[in-house]
């Protein structure tokens, strides 16, 4: 344990110092706030069955495929390609405190992110919202969504760190993660568009794609509803992805 | 780093190691071991199988068969425990470019259960012990020349005093003055911890260390101390002897003092005179009379010298014969 907050410690004080980290940022918040002002703009415009917040939320895939592999990337693809993780597996630190640390690292990173974006409705807010007028923002729809990024991220994070463990190119570990997420999330939208309740043939589909309706869960938190399926899909899914990664590490080493 | 257990016998043992790549195989049943204090030659020629086997007993690469330990702990079974033991600097020596020599070596120190309070005594030792302080503490580690990085993989190595410590080509790239450097340090480790140092600069291992383990495209060709493997691998002594006379003339005076004596065709100096080679068996009494009964003989002679066999002969010697001569208990 005192190895992993060892490693914890240098990954976040790393992922500070990074270029890396503060390009995707910028990429992030410039993304979110394009978004956000569009939303904005659509809702000036004529009433709408949203409110801006759920509107910009409802695009969260876009940071998550243009983002989260720019973060991920280089956590083990770079450190294999310089060799320091072979370096690093010389210590008495386990591959699966290292793993983590990673891990930990990049979700924090990309949490901080969100919590960045909050600063967005929070000054329209600001400036043009009047006391008590939560149409621009929510605050319990900006807590439900943050909740399910998240949530979600665990998942999306462990992903990335799993596909950056396959290569020593950052470039290929970004697009490994890109496909992964890409297919993720077209999965999870194809389950809600998709008319499975009617397709007899398909019954057996039904129970598995009512746990995939990625934005299903988005509505869910959003809507303050906190379903336990959701959470452990995406918990599992990290522990699967993290332990595919310790294996990973541990037989390329 | 609990000094409460018992020293082993061995500080390093590797037990008929094997590793092969599919059809490939880079190292065959090799049995070495170092003893605690020792510090240990690792010699080969390229593609010998140094490097695997190195990383093998560091943890890093898991063997095919056969046992690795170090401080009497397996490897393979107790990684953490072995590496507790253990330092491995490896070929390229890879160091995070992006971090100051002193952060490095703390993260490193934390990461080798260095007690947290002796983190920071631990860190000016070595560094002060590999001559960092003034030109390199306050450095990002990318900046640094090779011969600085290449000290800050040593000062890394032995940060937590291990018991054991592994470096593989510490000298490669490194100027004669950083090489002098490098060689004081290892030297003055001896005793304290064991170290298995592979490097192609054979006069270097011949300085620094106790013993040589030599290998040959995976196989264990010779070990031992430098002395006991003259003896083994080159039987005889040489000598070099510049006279005025016909090679038949030497070789028959040579014969009067020792009929095993060898002369070669010899080569033509200055001024008609010729340079042979006589070669004599290791034991022969003639090696302290040759000199003396070629001058009795009246010989025209001006020079005779014995040549000394280094490493380097002894290393020609064991890479040409054949693998399982080596083997020994």
């Amino acid at each position: 344990m005192r190895h992993f907050r060892t490693l914890l410690a240098h990954e976040l004080r790393s992922a500070l110092l990074s270029g890396n980290t503060w390009a995707s940022a910028a990429l992030f918040l410039a993304l979110m706030g394009g978004i956000h002002f569009f939303a904005l703009l659509e809702c000036s415009r004529a009433p709408q069955p949203w409110t801006p917040v759920e509107a910009t939320f409802r695009l969260f895939w876009l940071p998550l495929l243009c983002v989260l592999p720019l973060l991920t990337m280089r956590s083990f693809a770079e450190e294999r390609r310089s060799g320091t993780l072979s370096a690093l597996l010389t210590t008495p630190a386990s591959t699966a405190a290292i793993v983590w640390a990673k891990f930990l690292a990049a979700w924090l990173t990309w949490a901080a992110f969100w919590c960045a974006f909050l600063a967005f409705p929070w000054i329209v807010q600001a400036r043009l919202g009047t006391a008590g007028d939560q149409r621009l923002g929510d605050p319990a729809t900006l807590f439900g969504g943050l909740c399910f990024v998240l949530v979600s991220g665990l998942l999306h994070v462990a992903l990335g760190i799993l596909c950056s463990c396959l290569t020593r190119s950052a470039a290929l570990a970004a697009l490994l993660t890109f496909i992964c997420l890409l297919g993720l999330t077209a999965i999870g939208g194809a389950m809600e568009s998709l008319p499975i309740e009617s397709w007899s043939w398909l019954g057996w589909l039904r129970e598995p794609a009512a746990h995939l309706r990625t934005f299903g869960h988005l509505q869910d938190f959003a809507g303050g509803i906190l379903d336990s399926r959701p959470l452990v899909l995406y918990v599992t899914g990290m522990m699967l992805a993290l332990g595919l990664s310790v294996l990973a590490v541990e037989g390329q080493e | 780093m609990s000094d409460a257990a018992p020293q082993p016998e061995a500080a390093v043992a590797a037990e008929r190691l094997t590793k092969r790549y599919g059809s490939l195989t880079a190292i065959e049943d090799l049995t070495f071991s170092v003893a605690p204090g020792e510090v240990v030659g690792f010699l080969g020629p390229n593609g010998a199988g140094k490097s695997t086997t190195m990383r093998i007993l560091s943890g890093t690469m898991a063997g095919t068969s056969g046992r690795a330990s170090i401080w009497g702990v397996s490897v393979a079974l107790h990684p953490a425990e072995a590496k507790r033991h253990m330092a491995y600097m490896p070929e390229n020596n890879p160091l995070p470019e992006d971090l100051r020599v002193e952060e490095y070596l703390r993260l490193r120190a934390r990461l080798k259960d260095v007690a947290p309070d002796q983190v920071d005594a631990r860190v000016a030792k070595v560094m002060e012990d590999c001559d960092l302080v003034r030109r390199a503490s306050g450095r990002l580690i990318g900046q640094l020349s090779k011969g600085f990085r290449q000290r800050v993989g040593i000062a890394d190595a032995i940060l937590a005093q291990p018991k054991v410590v592994i470096l593989d080509e510490p000298t490669i790239g490194l100027d004669p003055h950083q090489i002098l450097g490098i060689r004081d340090l290892i030297r003055s480790l001896r005793g304290r911890m064991a170290v298995l140092i592979s490097s192609h600069i054979l006069h270097e291992v011949e300085q620094v260390c106790d013993k040589v383990v030599i290998i040959n495209r995976g196989r264990l060709v010779a070990q031992g101390r430098t002395d006991d493997l003259r003896r083994e691998l080159l039987p005889h002594v040489g000598f070099t002897v510049v006279a005025k006379a016909a090679p038949s003339e030497l070789a028959a005076l040579c014969a009067a003092s020792d009929p095993a004596a060898e002369v070669d065709a010899g080569t033509p100096v200055d001024g008609g005179w010729t340079r042979y080679r006589v070669t004599l068996p290791a034991g022969s009494p003639a090696r302290e009379t040759l000199a003396a009964g070629l001058m009795r003989a009246g010989l025209p002679l001006r020079e005779i010298a014995e040549e000394r066999y280094g490493l380097e002969d002894i290393f020609l010697a064991a890479t040409r014969r054949s693998p399982a001569d080596g083997r020994r208990p």
